[in-house]
């Protein structure tokens, strides 16, 4: 929880339970909003506001794995291959029956939610690292299942899916994206927040600290363990459906392995555990990716190979490391970090 | 075709044997479960590649040389990655092997770009019948080798004082440690044998389909379908194992590729891991622990 200052006390039970405890935090939270929403949107461009699109859907993406694996202990490697379904939900949907948005959006919420409860049976049997295997059968299975959906998916060529269309307004750039993703990841950190908090958050801590004391306790483990996973695939469903709109077109090699792995990773990068971890690990994530490309012509001339494919070996041994590195000197992550700085300015000029 | 795809799996199943050997002897001696196999065969194919035709070493100088570059790599792997992970959380193993197989395969994108290598035949191209089903020279060599080298595997755990402290090590850390073994030594010495077994089951495909990395990195990740049916501890389950895969395989593709139109080899495994997962899920061999709290 949030150190404060020696004096400083709730006095009452709504302050007790307020997430925002200070007028400092109130106005640091005002200013977030206000650049967010405001501020970066008039002086960004377009391919600023286009990474700011992918970090967003990363994160409503990751907050969603954070649930499952931070705060269950259930481990996830292949949450890309829930992503894909929402997206080819929403793009089946909008696509053959024409459906728009703001039906597309709750029905790839709750079908990703019910194979989130197909793959969460196997965890009646199992846990640990049985679960992230199971988890990653069902990686391959799904993708297959989409690369041979006939005319459905349109497997090898690809599924075209429409732009967003609400109140009459067509989100076809950029900027009007932005405010769309936005709103969904805020509202999804907010729900995150709040969640962790409640009776279903805190079972989910027990069982992750341990499962058998937990169900000593009287949960119903299994019941809990397939509500995680249904709740990070709706997560999952949501960032799909945005990614689908985003892109307007599919293919299964926007959902590779690789991508589950390095969500998982730089969940750990972020802080896993934490929901500002996860925003932390979205936001690295895509800055890195984004300093890759930056540098790619550099790593093309260092390693004389097929360009192409050494920046993608490059980017592939950069993450991988960067995650070694965090997993063997900072496994708390970039978080934790930043709880130092926070909680020391807001103590200076004591220690503690 | 019945009889054909039996022993054409039975075939494919040795290799699977060996990968799964591989992980097997890792996950006894640390309880670290090695994702990175698949990227790790991968490399050693390509290392042995790189030797043998790309700079025309002796075959003997080559093997020494890919001894030494796997002797390192399972040093550093243990010493600056699983070391310091020691008493975290499953996550943290678990995930720095994945990170590790992606800094493999990375590294094995940026020095062998393009398409994939292949060996030189030196094998004569014959077709041996057997029974009503036929198949390659090049096959039988492949089962002979996997089965030299299992062979030597047994040997080496049943007979040497080394393969004896091992399997002491894997039964008990504290004790082990109490009898003077150097638990670390014996990780990177577990690693050792893992990555052997990994370049020679490397070999053997690339050698067969030629090198390319992606068949490669799959047969390491098929090869968990194998660990997991035969049971995580067992040695002898990850060579029934590996065969009934290979087989099953093969099988689950001759029949049910007409169906549903090509590709069912690449996802039969995993559907075979997750029934196993449902209804066995300690694996043929593995032990079923019981947990206190």
């Amino acid at each position: 929880m949030m150190k404060r200052p020696c004096g400083t006390f709730d006095q009452t039970y709504a302050q007790d339970m307020s997430y925002i405890r200070t007028p400092f935090r109130m106005g640091l939270l005002a200013v977030l909003f206000l650049l967010l929403f405001i501020g970066f949107p008039l002086y960004a461009d377009d391919y600023l506001l286009g990474i700011m699109n992918v970090i967003g859907i990363t994160v409503v993406a990751m907050l969603g794995l954070n649930i499952l694996t931070g705060y269950c202990g259930l481990i996830s490697i292949g949450h890309v291959a829930f992503v894909g379904v929402g997206a080819y939900t929403s793009a089946i949907l909008s696509n053959h029956l024409g459906w728009p948005f703001w039906a597309t959006l709750p029905s790839a919420a709750v079908v990703t939610g019910l194979m989130g409860l197909l793959v969460g049976l196997p965890a009646l049997r199992i846990k640990g690292f049985y679960i992230a295997i199971s988890t990653l059968a069902f990686h391959y299975i799904i993708i297959w299942v989409i690369l041979h959906g006939g005319n459905l998916t349109k497997g090898v060529w690809g599924l075209p899916c429409d732009s967003v269309e609400l109140f009459g307004v067509s989100l076809d750039t950029e900027r009007r994206m932005y405010y769309l993703i936005m709103v969904v990841a805020v509202t999804g950190t907010i729900l995150a927040f709040n969640l962790v908090r409640t009776k279903y958050g805190r079972a989910f801590v027990a069982i992750r600290d341990n499962d058998i004391a937990a169900e000593f306790m009287g949960l119903n483990i299994f019941r809990y363990k397939v509500l995680a996973f249904v709740i990070c695939s709706v997560y999952a469903g949501v960032a799909g459906c945005l990614y689908a709109h985003y892109l307007g077109m599919l293919t299964v090699e926007q959902f590779p392995l690789i991508d589950s792995i390095w969500y998982m990773g730089f969940l750990i990068v972020g802080g896993v555990g934490s929901i500002t971890g996860a925003v932390f690990g979205a936001f690295v994530y895509r800055l890195i990716d984004q300093v890759v490309i930056f540098l790619g012509p550099f790593i093309g001339q260092v390693f004389p190979a097929l360009s192409g494919s050494s920046v993608a070996g490059f980017t592939q041994m950069l993450f991988g490391m960067v995650i070694i590195l965090f997993l063997v000197l900072e496994p708390r992550g970039v978080n934790h970090r930043w709880q130092i700085v926070l909680s020391s300015f807001r103590l200076w000029p004591f220690p503690y | 075709m019945f009889s054909q795809l039996i022993v054409s799996g039975f075939l494919t199943g040795s290799v699977y044997a060996l990968m799964a050997l591989g992980i097997v002897v890792i996950y006894k001696a640390s309880s670290v479960f090695n994702f990175a196999h698949g990227s790790i065969v991968a490399f050693t194919a390509y290392l042995i590649w790189s030797f043998v035709v790309q700079l025309h070493l002796n075959p003997l100088l080559a093997g020494i040389l890919c001894l030494l570059v796997i002797g390192i790599i399972s040093f550093l792997v243990q010493r600056l990655i699983l070391y310091p992970l020691t008493g975290q959380p499953v996550l943290a193993a678990l995930m720095a092997t994945l990170a590790l197989g992606e800094v493999v395969s990375g590294f094995v994108t940026l020095m062998w770009p393009g398409p994939a290598r292949t060996y030189p035949d030196f094998l004569p191209s014959g077709l041996i019948r057997l029974g009503p089903a036929t198949i390659t020279l090049g096959e039988i060599v492949n089962f002979v080798v996997c089965t030299l080298a299992f062979g030597a595997f047994v040997l080496f755990f049943q007979k040497s004082r080394l393969g004896l402290t091992m399997r002491g090590t894997a039964e008990d850390h504290q004790l082990a440690r109490s009898e003077g073994v150097r638990v670390n030594r014996i990780f990177i010495l577990a690693w050792f044998i893992a990555i052997l077994m990994a370049g020679i089951g490397g070999f053997l495909m690339a050698f067969m389909h030629g090198v390319n990395q992606e068949p490669l990195i799959s047969l390491g990740m098929k090869s968990l379908a194998v660990v997991i049916l035969g049971g995580m501890e067992s040695i002898s389950g990850a060579v029934i194992g590996g065969l009934a895969i290979g087989v099953l395989e093969a099988l689950g593709a001759g029949y049910l590729d007409p169906i549903f139109g090509g590709g069912v080899e690449e996802v039969f495994p995993f559907v075979i891991l997750l029934v196993v997962l449902m209804i066995r899920p300690y694996g043929l061999f593995g032990y079923e622990r019981i947990e206190r709290v």
